[in-house]
């Protein structure tokens, strides 16, 4: 087993992480490895073929491998070291990282540890969605990786459960490939994803997308032949009576993303019950020090371009970290009212917090108010707020009243 | 005539509405947030153009396919005609990103090129 | 010209635990053997669709054959692991009550597991529950020392690897589609070719009566029953340290829902009993799915559904209707050369050598067996890597840079590993192959990660075209073709 000491171990070698190593070298931190398990760099951008990507961090919209390229050249230019085909085993609180490869198990003694696995779908077993067992059932995930990776078709009739971005796209996908798109189907009364995407990928291609429905049934043998579907009441509980039944071979599920932290759960990061990331303060520094997250590890984006961006910021915070700041005492942050949630979780007062938020519920003409000791110390107006869309304000330390906790709310008009 | 429209240019998907004549021309249009906006409602209302991300069959090399997009959108009518013609499309690799690889596609003025690097298998 | 078909000594019907430990047995003597199996592979009914446990025999009538067999092949079953590689853990299982009805029920249970020769069988308090399951519900409990957790899918492959390795052939997708009876052989019709045989063992589990109804033997119905469950995260694995089951009803034919640890860590919730029309509908109902939460939940109070990861049901071979429920005991019957095994549930697993060794003897009582004395009574399973010490680990991928590819990221499968499940003999040429013989995509993403790569390994490995990869059973496409032909 090698055993070798490095400044900054980054866990992937995706967009985060990527934009991590760039900004550290760019910072003047060398002595940085990016541990990749995939055969390539980029993570999930190089099935993201679609284009939309980088008109916030490139002014000038890409598709999902050339935004990615962008970084790796830039990492090529910087001669950033990293390990391809290399899956982190474990990783302790003390910064060992045990990491598995062809050529060995290598052994890493960390300064800094940056968190930036990305994120795995939800599946079937997680919804529990009754009824048979036959193939044909498909995270969109896997279906894209699939069809633009693998060049295997995954089915001609499809379904698609949940509106999340990746299965509006694969609407679009399927469809121009040749397979016809019945429906789409989400359980919420508004879509998961962004509204351009319910323009440019559904309605574009007359697929209709049916709020307050969700599959309640699958039916077939060894290969999927229909699924039911049901209204969903107020409490989105299936409605008895309006089952529909939908023939299709192929079900694509976009129902959600979870944050990969399986590592961190072994170091002992505190996890974020409503993220399923680490808890952070405004540095993206976890509850175990010298440890750090960003982008779908920490939380899930809908936009690559705000990974980078959150990636650029906390390395900053870990050069910070390597020449010696230590993290100061904390005020916790708590969402409140119609606050789906809120980053960081608590933050030190010493500097200015790019506070990032969802709303639980679309809402318009609404204001996010962060509350201290009874007062508004930060108000921000916005127009239109979607669940599906991540939004943030600079909360600047001068702001701050005391150490008490904060709390950010948001009220509609 | 009110009709609404969801523009696609950003991911901000600003909700515009737009009042047309009787001459199918717009009159007024409000709610974008930029002028990008107004200019994707003009379009929308009297030619709608799109972009398409597909990809091309790759010999010999170490990926099956490569992923391609328009360097311009095209007529949203001729979509499945330029899918067509990306179906039918082999290229030997190497492919670099950037590399056209089906010029002035279709007539339409705008290249089918490769967004990613295809190694030799 | 019709080829004349292959001929056997013995032909068995069925690829299940009981085929392949009937298989195995008779692997032992001079005789050509025959399995037939109609699906693509061995292992994929009920065998694979249970709580995974290694059942001590008190729930059986003393003097059935199914406590007197259950009881041989928990206690056979060391050697058996033995000879065979096969992980288990004699954890011991709690059947904890709550009522008065409950300690009489346990008291009567253990009384009869004595009389079939349980060891270990001991009525317990609240106090010795805390101390073995410190997160169990339950006022006292019948303690059965004797009772394990297996990997049942390691079973029946170490079965019919070694099986196949003494020279035992096996035929896939070659469900029987009739048999006749001429010159002394039993002529026998698949869906992939005919054979013949001088002995037909039916081990054909769900469809026993059907195979049985072709011979001429009408007796029996298979009532099938199915059993749901839930698989529960690793996360909360150490919170079950052993099989823990309410007190039966046995009137519902099953042994209630309970919980059971796997030998991975992940935890097993169910299974709910219920009669249904078709033998082969694995369909999972939200009635059921309700059910098995709330009363997991009496018993495992930490069960929450954010745990789950994985629904599936099996469906047990019943000889009792619905109304009945209880336990009919194993048929094992020879009728000229036909040998019936029929309504083998649980414990049919436990108990699969013992019924395998009962086959042989009906068999003795008509002809002389031989024994081979080139028998190999070993099979080892490729190395696993998961589950060594790091120093162990290093040696492995230094041996074989193969065990340094992980495919399954959240149970840390190697490519190795991957590549041992499709390789050999009897190896696994779909996706669910692979899942039952290296646990790849068991884990909690379900295979999100690692399925494209599993089904890219076995078109090459194994040369598929990519439109006939199947995900498990016939018929069970993966996909309709390429997105553009090459």
């Amino acid at each position: 087993m090698t055993q070798t000491d490095k400044d900054v171990i980054i866990i992937g070698g995706g967009p985060a992480g990527l934009a991590a190593a760039v900004k550290l070298h760019e910072l003047g931190v060398r002595d940085i490895l990016i541990l990749e398990r995939e055969h390539a760099l980029g993570g999930i951008l190089r099935q993201c073929i679609h284009d939309g990507f980088g008109l916030t961090r490139f002014s000038q919209t890409l598709t999902g491998p050339e935004y990615a390229q962008r970084f790796i050249d830039a990492a090529a230019e910087q001669g950033i070291a990293y390990m391809l085909d290399t899956t982190v085993l474990r990783m302790s609180a003390a910064h060992a990282v045990t990491a598995a490869s062809r050529k060995g198990l290598h052994r890493f003694n960390a300064r800094a540890i940056i968190l930036a696995m990305g994120c795995r779908e939800r599946t079937r077993g997680a919804l529990s969605i009754p009824g048979a067992r036959p193939t044909g059932i498909y995270t969109a995930g896997v279906a894209q990786s699939y069809i633009n990776l693998q060049n295997t078709m995954v089915g001609k009739n499809a379904v698609i459960l949940g509106s999340g971005d990746i299965g509006m796209i694969m609407a679009r996908r399927l469809t121009l490939e040749g397979a016809r798109v019945s429906a789409v189907f989400e359980l919420q009364p508004y879509p998961s994803g962004l509204p351009r995407n319910v323009e440019q990928c559904l309605y574009d291609y007359d697929i209709p997308l049916y709020l307050r429905h969700t599959v309640t049934n699958i039916l077939g043998d060894a290969r999927l032949q229909a699924v039911e579907v049901s209204e969903v009441g107020e409490d989105l509980r299936p409605l008895p009576g309006t089952q529909r039944l939908y023939p299709c071979d192929t079900l694509i599920l976009s129902v959600g993303l979870i944050p990969e932290n399986e590592l961190a759960l072994d170091a002992g990061v505190l996890l974020d019950a409503h993220t399923g990331g680490a808890v952070v303060d405004e540095s993206y520094q976890t509850t175990v020090p010298g440890i750090f997250a960003a982008g779908n590890v920490l939380h899930v984006h809908d936009l690559v371009d705000f990974v980078s961006l959150e990636a650029e910021r906390m390395a900053e915070a870990v050069k910070r970290y390597l020449a010696g700041e230590q993290a100061k005492p904390a005020i916790a942050v708590s969402a409140g009212r119609d606050v789906a949630y809120a980053l960081p979780q608590h933050i030190s007062g010493a500097r200015d917090a790019l506070l990032t938020f969802r709303p639980r519920r679309p809402l318009r003409d609404a204001t996010l108010r962060v509350l201290q000791d009874g007062q508004a110390i930060l108000t921000k107006r916005f127009p239109r707020m979607l669940p599906a869309q991540m939004e943030q304000a600079l909360l600047p330390a001068a702001a701050l009243k005391s150490h008490n906790p904060v709390e950010v709310v948001i009220g509609d008009a | 005539m009110l009709k609404l429209y969801t523009c696609i240019l950003c991911p901000n998907g600003c909700e515009i509405r737009a009042e047309v004549g009787e001459d199918g021309q717009p009159a007024a249009i409000a709610g974008h947030r930029c002028p990008r906006g107004e200019a994707y409602v003009r379009q929308e209302i009297c030619a709608p153009l799109r972009n398409i991300a597909s990809s091309v069959l790759v010999e010999g090399g170490e990926l099956p396919l490569c992923s391609v997009r328009l360097t311009s959108p095209i007529p949203k009518a001729r979509i499945f005609d330029m899918m067509r013609l990306i179906h039918a499309a082999r290229v030997p690799a190497p492919v670099e990103l950037g590399q056209v690889l089906i010029p002035n596609a279709l007539g339409l003025g705008c290249d089918v090129i490769a967004t990613r690097n295809v190694g030799e298998g | 010209m019709p080829q004349a078909p292959e001929r056997f000594d013995a032909l068995i019907i069925g690829g299940g635990v009981i085929g392949c430990a009937v298989a195995r047995e008779l692997s032992r003597y001079r005789l050509r053997i025959g399995v037939l199996e109609k699906q693509p592979d061995i292992c994929c009914e009920t065998s694979a669709r249970n709580s995974a446990v290694l059942h001590a025999g008190y729930n059986n009538e003393p003097g059935s054959r199914m406590a007197a067999l259950c009881v041989a092949g928990n206690r056979g079953f060391d050697a058996l692991a033995q000879e065979l590689d096969i992980p288990y853990k004699r954890t011991g299982k709690l059947v904890v009550g709550f009522t008065e009805e409950d300690r009489e029920a346990l008291a009567a249970m253990k009384q009869a597991g004595t009389r079939s020769g349980v060891p270990g069988l001991e009525l317990v308090s609240k106090a010795f529950i805390r101390e073995k399951a410190p997160y169990v519900g339950g006022e006292f409990a019948l303690w059965s020392g004797s009772t394990a957790i297996l990997n049942p899918f390691r079973l029946v492959f170490a079965l019919a690897e070694n099986a196949s390795v003494n020279g035992v052939q096996f035929f896939f997708n070659s469900e029987v589609t009739g048999i006749s009876q001429a010159e002394g052989l039993y002529h026998v019709q698949t869906a992939a070719g005919a054979y013949a045989a001088r002995w037909v063992i039916n081990c054909a589990g769900l469809f026993s009566d059907a195979i049985a109804a072709m011979l001429g033997l009408r007796d029996y119905a298979v009532y099938p029953c199915r059993g749901e469950y839930f698989v529960l995260d690793k996360r909360i694995g150490h919170l079950l340290p052993l099989p823990v089951y309410p007190v039966p009803n046995y009137k519902t034919g099953g042994l209630g829902i309970h919980l059971t640890p796997t030998m991975e860590g992940n935890i097993l919730v169910g299974p709910s009993t219920e009669y249904i029309g078709a033998r082969g509908d694995y369909a999972a109902t939200r009635r059921v799915m309700d059910t098995l939460l709330q009363e997991g939940a009496r018993i495992f109070p930490h069960l929450q559904k954010e745990y789950f990861i994985r629904n599936f049901a099996g469906i047990r071979p019943k000889l009792t209707p619905q109304g009945v429920g209880g336990y009919h005991d194993f048929v094992m019957e020879r009728r000229g050369n036909a040998i019936h095994l029929i309504g083998i549930e649980s414990p049919g697993l436990t108990a699969a050598v013992p019924i395998a060794h009962e086959v042989i003897r009906l068999l003795q009582e008509a002809e002389p067996l031989r024994e081979k004395p080139a028998f190999n009574p070993r099979s080892k399973r490729f190395c696993t890597f998961a589950d060594k010490p790091a120093q162990e680990q290093a040696e492995l991928i230094r041996q074989n840079p193969d065990y340094g590819e992980i495919i399954c990221r959240c149970e840390t499968i190697t490519k190795a590993e991957v590549l041992a499940a499709m390789r050999g003999p009897l190896g696994a040429s779909t996706i669910t192959g692979v899942k039952y013989r290296c646990r790849a995509m068991m884990g909690r993403c379900q295979g999100g990660y690692c399925q494209t790569r599993i089904a890219r390994l076995l078109q090459q490995e194994k040369g598929i075209p990519c439109d006939q990869l199947l995900y498990g059973r016939a018929g069970s496409n993966l996909f309709t073709g390429s997105v553009r032909e090459p």
